[in-house]
């Protein structure tokens, strides 16, 4: 399914199905000024079906560049695949061993740094909530919209598959929030909460955001964005406080 | 080439790039960095001969696929390998599992019990171990167990339990010079201390700087009782075969440390 977030990208959301709740695992289409951008490509069990969104969403012309938050699979699974469909897509990746995450003939960006892709700017921020250390966070200036990977998720239910924020009774569910954070960044185990709420609020000071668009949950509108935030610290320290360490 | 650290437990490495630059180490090199020689954070597998079955516990990277094989096969000689054990499916532990399962097909692919997203990794059909559980292999025994620090949540450690070895990936990573390669770490030219350690767990496992630091040193201290190793055979640095304790003392100090010097940069 694709939803549009904003005039020039394009969610195209996949999800897996847990027991009682459902995990997106999605990609970004971003529609540049010189041809098409994807975040992260996907996993391979939606091979087919994120190829073929992706041949209707741009016409036929195909991806011309990927921009990698991760090396992990669910991430990086169809970037041989985008590459024999398409030719040359240029893969930007911030990963400063390429060849031992598997990765072929990939551009470095710099976490902390900025590059031009295809005529518009990108940042890759340095993620307060994420597991692999080279993940990056990747604001997109023209849209103002920050794709991360693999904080600020959340699970749905298959009814909530193509939400935004805006269209939850009242922003994403605190118990969505807390269950998919639980679940997949352990390490929030031993968090401080307060800390973690610094780090976040310092990178999203930083740069004026319209809509967080995870890989794995529903994107948020900007003007959820305090409500979400503050769902997930709460969750963050329900978490640390459920683990206890004698 | 590999090293037998004890009998019938052959340890495999592969070191990876040069890592100087990424540590900004080529100006003003630290004690344990010796000036021209390269620094490196190595990938570790480990290969388990048993009297009765085989074992290998991660698989290295997909620049090491043909190293993997003809060391495998190596040791192994005419023995078969009977489990790829899959301690988490980043792509450098797990980036050579499918290979080796085409290469030796009656082995048996073993992954964590943990986490929810198998699927998305191969891993729905492995036979997913969880803390305690064991596979004898003869004259060596292995355990599992839920690790403690990690980066994803599909995930385990193992304990070699005739040895006590303690195999704890990701945690006790640390960054070695090329000419240290299989060394112990009381043969290493330089002494290992808290600033390698440092080195490596402000980048791979930076959310360090993010955890409150008397929560987890009282998790390493649970560790070290419950597993009190007399080795241990780290994922990404070299085996601590003398004082393993010791180093697992260090690791309180590099919890704290991390919070005064924040996140040091990015390794993979």
């Amino acid at each position: 399914m694709t939803v549009n977030i904003t005039d020039s990208v394009t969610w195209i959301n996949e999800s897996i199905a847990h027991s009682d709740f459902n995990e997106h695992v999605s990609v970004y289409l971003i529609e540049a000024e010189t041809g098409y951008i994807v975040v992260d490509s996907g996993s391979v069990h939606h091979r087919r079906s994120i190829s073929e969104q992706l041949q209707d969403a741009t016409d036929d012309k195909g991806v011309d560049a990927i921009i990698l938050s991760h090396s992990d699979y669910p991430h990086s699974g169809n970037i041989s695949e985008f590459r024999d469909r398409w030719g040359d897509v240029e893969l930007i990746a911030s990963s400063g061993s390429p060849e031992i995450q598997g990765l072929q003939n990939a551009t470095k960006c710099t976490i902390g740094g900025s590059m031009d892709v295809l005529g518009r700017e990108f940042s890759f921020i340095d993620p307060p909530l994420a597991d692999r250390s080279h993940t990056t966070w990747i604001y997109d200036h023209a849209s103002r919209v920050l794709f991360t990977a693999d904080g600020f998720g959340n699970y749905h239910q298959p009814e909530e598959e193509d939400y935004t924020s805006a269209d939850f009774d009242n922003v994403t569910p605190f118990e969505e929030i807390y269950q998919y954070h639980r679940d997949n960044l352990v390490w929030l185990r031993y968090v401080d909460p307060g800390k973690l709420r610094d780090a976040l609020d310092a990178t999203l000071n930083q740069f004026e955001v319209s809509s967080v668009a995870p890989i794995h949950g529903n994107p948020i509108r900007g003007s959820d964005l305090d409500t979400y935030l503050d769902r997930l610290i709460r969750a963050a320290d329900k978490i640390t406080n459920e683990y206890v360490v004698a | 080439m590999a090293r037998e650290i004890s009998p019938g437990i052959h340890w495999l490495q592969e070191l990876g790039p040069d890592q100087r630059d990424n540590f900004e180490l080529r100006d003003e090199p630290p004690s344990w960095c010796t000036p021209g020689d390269t620094v490196h954070i190595p990938q570790c597998a480990y290969l388990l001969v048993g009297s009765d079955r085989t074992l290998l516990f991660d698989t290295l990277s997909p620049a090491s696929t043909e190293k993997l094989k003809d060391e495998v096969s190596s040791i192994l000689g005419d023995r078969s390998l009977d489990y790829v054990v899959v301690s988490h499916p980043d792509i450098p532990h797990a980036g050579n599992a499918i290979e080796m399962l085409r290469e030796y097909p009656k082995a048996e692919l073993v992954g964590p019990g943990y986490g929810n997203d198998h699927e998305l990794y191969h891993l729905d059909d492995a036979m997913k171990v969880v803390e305690g559980d064991t596979i004898d292999l003869g004259d060596l025994a292995v355990e599992f167990h839920e690790a403690a620090f990690l980066d994803a949540p599909v995930f385990v450690w193992m304990t070699e339990r005739t040895t006590e070895t303690l195999f704890p990936v990701d945690w006790m990573g640390f960054p070695h010079l090329s000419e240290d390669e299989l060394n112990f770490v009381d043969e290493a030219h330089h002494d290992v201390g808290v600033e390698q350690l440092l080195h490596f767990h402000a980048r791979v496992l930076f959310w360090h700087k993010y955890v409150d630091v008397e929560k987890v040193q009282r998790e390493i201290d649970n560790l070290i009782e419950k597993y009190n190793p007399s080795m241990i055979a780290p994922a990404h640095g070299l085996v601590i075969r003398e004082d393993a304790v010791e180093y697992m003392e260090k690791m309180k100090d590099v919890v704290a440390r991390i919070q005064q010097t924040g996140r040091l940069g990015i390794i993979g």
